[in-house]
């Protein structure tokens, strides 16, 4: 009987403090005057005049917002047709400032490339059309006969061309294909849950870029 | 490359899929009891059941009278909210809230007028597209018309207009709302029939459906007509109802006040309305897509330079690639990875080449019907689509 008496206050203190403590704490501005003082921040060296150089200084330009992603809608200079008054007006400014914006687009130089951005590296097409027609029948030849050793890559090495030539022009054979397939399901059932779920994150992030979505 | 619906646009959800219904088709030759007179004109077997003055109709009629609409004071709202020319009669704008889904009876529904406005509107939306954005591929196309004349934008059109629905129709009912019902199945195919692909009976079986055919066979919108395919026949009926009141209205601009009146209401209504192409395009392959572009074209083939980037070793990179044919810069793109900011840059570079427009005031071959109109000159015609 006592300890049920002692103890229905005690629990009853416990609840109210939790109910008016807040877990953090934070003091509010109570008057008009403090809020505005709070809130009263410089405003960002870009939004303000420049003072490097003594009044009256010249005219400059501020970019704010800065610089975001060109718009699709505006045209690059040569996806414009021929009949479009853009392109001359572009080539007549490119002419009287051939510093400012890029010379005519012309013949690219080793020289030429010093001012642009480092190129990227990643497979890409490079035509060379080295095959002959001999070359393409012993590649079939090849592929036909083992295709285990004369894999894609294996071939493209030997007739120095992409792996997506020797695809179209020597394509495995039915059955390889099928046993190269089935090779490829029994390493995906080996996945665990969070890899294969990875997986279909990846493929699902792909059509996401490709709507333009991110 | 796919488009992709507007009414699919991020956010908005798919709806569930209901089950399939059969083409509800009109009755060509049914028989009109009712007439354009307000006087019921006798049938020959039915002469005596004619009612005696004061006496109710013996059946009650699917929608309200066209005396009624001189009465109603929505309607005149409606006509002075659009700014109508006085030439337009109270009755012909009764006459298009009247919907084929609430009377069957094309006498009396808006179906005639509706067809005829669809067509004078998809005119003008199709030749300003065609003119203002020359190289758009033809799923493009049809994504944009549909955005801008689509049942769904037409609906959103007619609701901005303040077009309510009645609760039910009936005879009854004020004439200055619109009548529709979504009892009847989906209304699919039925104002001037529309061509059904035998194949669609054949569910399972595989059939090639190419841009081609869908420009000779299918709706204005590149679209099978098939019952089957519509997913919620209620949010369907609902769109293509209300847009029906627009497709009616513009009818009848064009048969009371003529073409020019019928061409600045399309021009003030409809093209007024913004759409953002660039969000329709779904691309599949688009580096290879620019590559072979620039192989058609002549240009030098793309290649990707990285402009800038920050955090390479942290856990939000950013970096900017730009596509280059040469020394022209075809596109940029960033993105928290080498490769998708290289096929972001791809990506932008083909829309800027898809969305290319002469100006933004094209001339279109409608303006030429104008007197006095200056010399036409051809616009810009491209060659077609890369893949």
């Amino acid at each position: 009987m006592d300890v049920r008496t002692l103890s229905r206050p005690a629990t009853q203190l416990l609840k109210t403090t939790r109910q008016t403590l807040p877990l953090t704490t934070s003091r509010g501005h109570k008057t008009t005057a403090r809020t505005k003082r709070a809130l009263k921040i410089a405003p960002h060296d870009s939004f303000l005049p420049s003072r490097s150089q003594p009044f009256p200084a010249a005219d400059h330009i501020i970019y704010n917002p800065p610089s975001s992603e060109a718009s699709p809608e505006h045209t690059p200079f040569i996806f414009l047709p021929a009949n479009d008054p853009r392109r001359e007006a572009i080539q007549r400014m490119r002419l009287a400032s051939p510093e400012a914006l890029g010379s005519v687009a012309g013949a690219a130089s080793p020289e030429d490339d010093a001012d642009l951005p480092p190129a990227m590296s990643y497979p890409r097409r490079r035509a060379q059309y080295n095959l002959t027609e001999d070359d393409m029948a012993e590649m079939r030849r090849l592929r036909n006969e083992d295709p285990l050793t004369w894999s894609t890559n294996a071939l493209s090495k030997k007739f120095n061309c992409s792996p997506i030539i020797v695809s179209i022009a020597a394509p495995a054979p039915a059955e390889h294909k099928k046993w190269l397939e089935e090779k490829a399901e029994r390493r995906r059932e080996r996945w665990g849950p969070i890899k294969t779920q990875a997986r279909e994150d990846r493929g699902r992030r792909a059509e996401m870029l490709y709507r333009g979505e991110i | 490359m796919k488009g992709i619906r507007p009414s699919r646009w991020g956010g908005q959800l798919l709806h569930a899929r209901s089950s399939p219904a059969t083409i509800p088709r009109r009755n060509f030759l049914a028989s009109t009891v009712r007439c354009q007179s307000t006087v019921q004109e006798p049938a020959e077997d039915l002469i005596d059941q004619i009612p005696e003055e004061g006496e109710t109709l013996p059946r009650k009629l699917p929608s309200p009278l066209p005396e009624k609409a001189l009465q109603s004071a929505k309607l005149a709202a409606l006509h002075s909210r659009l700014s109508l020319s006085k030439k337009i009669p109270l009755q012909t704008l009764a006459r298009a809230l009247v919907t084929p889904s609430a009377d069957p009876n094309s006498s009396f529904n808006n179906a005639n007028l509706a067809f005829l406005g669809s067509t004078i509107i998809n005119y003008h939306v199709a030749e300003y597209i065609t003119c203002k954005w020359p190289r758009l591929p033809m799923v493009i196309h049809y994504e944009a018309l549909r955005a801008f004349s689509g049942p769904e934008s037409l609906a959103q059109i007619s609701r901005r207009w303040g077009v309510e629905a009645a609760a039910a129709p009936g005879e009854e009912v004020d004439p200055g709302l619109l009548q529709w019902t979504s009892n009847s199945g989906p209304l699919v195919g039925t104002r001037w029939g529309g061509y059904v692909r035998a194949e669609t009976d054949r569910k399972h079986s595989f059939y090639r459906r190419g841009m081609s055919s869908r420009v000779v066979l299918d709706s204005d919108f590149g679209d099978a007509v098939d019952a089957g395919s519509v997913e919620d026949a209620h949010q369907h009926n609902h769109d293509t109802s209300f847009s029906s009141f627009v497709q009616a209205v513009v009818g009848a601009i064009y048969s009371h006040s003529g073409r020019e009146a019928a061409k600045d209401f399309v021009e003030s209504h409809i093209l007024s309305r913004q759409v953002d192409l660039s969000s329709l395009f779904e691309f599949q392959l688009p580096t290879r897509e620019l590559a072979m572009l620039c192989a058609r074209e002549g240009f030098e083939p793309p290649l990707a330079r990285l402009e800038s980037e920050t955090g390479r070793h942290s856990r939000t990179p950013v970096y900017v690639v730009g596509i280059y044919s040469g020394k022209e810069k075809l596109g940029e793109g960033n993105a928290p990875s080498l490769d998708y900011a290289r096929r972001k840059a791809c990506m932008n570079a083909l829309k800027s080449w898809y969305l290319y427009s002469p100006g933004n005031k094209v001339r279109v071959p409608s303006d030429m019907m104008e007197e006095g109109a200056k010399p036409w000159k051809a616009p810009h015609i491209d060659i077609g689509e890369v893949i």
